[in-house]
């Protein structure tokens, strides 16, 4: 059982890493943006070729190694596959950025910024339901804790270690008592803040296709949300469970802390499952609507630093869809980003204080 | 409506939005009472600077075409022309007429080229109300 755990996040990252460049726009080829008549060239062919068999054979040898390997090796192992793959990114990068330059892909043609206005005039609606369970969650943990207060021992053991016996004892405190709440009134709070300013920010749009990628991406919006309040509320259960256990209302045994490990897994599994099918901001959905101009969209890689970090002064939007990856990520020249990063690190130091 | 504005060219990026703008409404896309997102909005989904989107709306609003709310956004506003609008359009179109002939375009040619652009745009609303 512990060995499928630790397993299994290892096959994971490996896999989502590998498949990668697969699930981004092929107009963006490792965080290179080239023009869409380019995207079956050979040197772009070929670095996909090249990064898809040296990650897969990691991630391979990786699970093996997880699997009949020593215990320590493990943590070692799983952190080992990203910066590979980083490595096998740079150099794809690299390759594909100087044939653009040398063959001066751009050469002739109009480049372009696009936007379909529909995007705000009926503007996609936040999935409020669908946060509703992880509320709910909330609301169990807070009551039940409550009602449980009094009957709690003077001594709580709120950590167990991996065999189930309690290995770190606190004085009871509703402070102590409730420290599996404060993480997840953040988690919960932090992603619902963060998926709000997303709905409000700016779709992935193709200049050669406004109207049908803009479509692609409120369907992508649409499912990746509800993907991640679901990934949320699993996890809110998951320190429900957690908390029960400290409360001695549910047993520390094999299968408690099985399940607290499977179930946050089980939400990142199917946010995964979600991401394979739509690729990031939908491209691998079928398209609503033919390219329907003969702009391109205008080579922005100055902005991408390493094709991975968004800076850009002169661009108002805060939170934009990633280049290389599933999701978002900030416009690291924004104020406001700086401002939330801040505001995150500091949340996360109160709640390690009030845990003390 | 679908807006598309080319970053490396010799048009002014403001002067593009206004253009595709006006073009819109010409169209119908855009009609009278319509929304277009705010200026904060079409910055943010362009990508491009806050005082170009407000350059354009403001042209806009200039000649009346445009009524910006705070709340709401921007209205496409459902007004008559005024007597100097057309006297001022009419002088730029000699402008554009004599250069047609002045390339060797046949007075026959530029009413057909005319007729075809006209007939793309949508008809004028039946009935519209005077603004105060």
């Amino acid at each position: 059982m512990i060995t499928l755990t630790t397993l299994f996040p290892v096959a994971l990252v490996g896999v989502m890493t590998c498949l990668l460049p697969a699930l981004v726009a092929p107009t963006v080829p490792f965080g290179v943006r080239i023009p869409a008549d380019r995207v079956g060239e050979p040197v772009v062919r070929r670095q996909r070729r090249i990064y898809f068999w040296t990650v897969g054979t990691v991630t391979v040898a990786a699970t093996v190694g997880a699997y009949f390997g020593p215990l320590w090796l493990v943590p070692i192992i799983a952190v080992a596959i990203v910066p590979i793959a980083l490595v096998c990114y740079a150099f794809a990068r690299r390759a594909i950025k100087s044939a653009k330059a040398a063959g001066n892909w751009y050469a002739g043609l109009t480049q372009a910024t696009a936007t379909d206005t529909t995007w705000r005039s009926q503007p996609l609606r936040f999935p409020w339901l669908w946060a509703l369970p992880s509320l709910a969650i909330l609301l169990a943990t807070v009551v039940t804790g409550a009602v449980r207060y009094s009957n709690l021992p003077d001594r709580l053991a709120i950590h167990f270690n991996a065999n189930g016996v309690a290995d770190r004892y606190v004085s009871r405190s509703p402070a102590a008592a409730f420290v599996g709440l404060w993480p997840q009134l953040f988690i919960t709070a932090l992603v619902v803040v963060l998926l709000l300013l997303t709905y409000r920010s700016r779709p992935e749009t193709d200049a050669a296709d406004p109207a049908g990628s803009t479509d692609r991406y409120r369907r992508f919006l649409s499912r990746f949300a509800r993907g991640i309040l679901v990934m949320i509320a699993l996890v809110n259960a998951t320190m429900l469970l957690a908390s029960l256990q400290i409360w001695q209302l549910v047993p520390v045994n094999s299968s408690t802390i099985g399940l607290t490990s499977a179930l946050p897994i089980v939400g990142v599994v199917l946010l995964l499952a979600v991401a394979l099918r739509t690729g990031q901001a939908g491209v691998r959905l079928n398209g609503r609507g033919a390219a329907t101009t003969s702009v391109v969209n205008r080579d922005d890689d100055r902005y991408w630093k390493g094709g991975l970090i968004y800076v850009n002064r002169g661009d108002p939007a805060v939170v934009v869809p990633r280049r290389f990856g599933i999701g978002w990520t900030f416009n690291f020249a924004h104020p406001l980003a700086w401002l939330i990063l801040a505001a995150i690190v500091g949340a996360i130091v109160a709640i390690k204080t009030l845990s003390r | 409506m679908l807006l598309t504005v080319d970053v490396a060219g010799t048009v002014p990026l403001y002067q593009q939005i206004r253009d595709r703008i006006v073009e819109a409404i010409a169209t119908g896309e855009q009609p009278p009472g319509s929304a277009l997102p705010s200026i904060r909005q079409l910055a943010m989904d362009l990508g491009i600077n806050f005082h170009t989107v407000n350059k354009a709306y403001d042209m806009l609003r200039q000649e009346g075409l445009v009524q910006l709310n705070r709340k709401t956004g921007a209205i496409i506003a459902s007004g008559v022309p005024g007597d100097e609008f057309a006297a001022e359009w009419t002088a730029r179109l000699r402008t554009l007429l004599a250069e047609a002939m002045a390339q060797g375009l046949s007075p026959e040619q530029i009413l057909s080229i005319s007729r075809d652009t006209l007939s793309g745009f949508a008809p004028p609303p039946p009935a519209r109300d005077e603004k105060p």
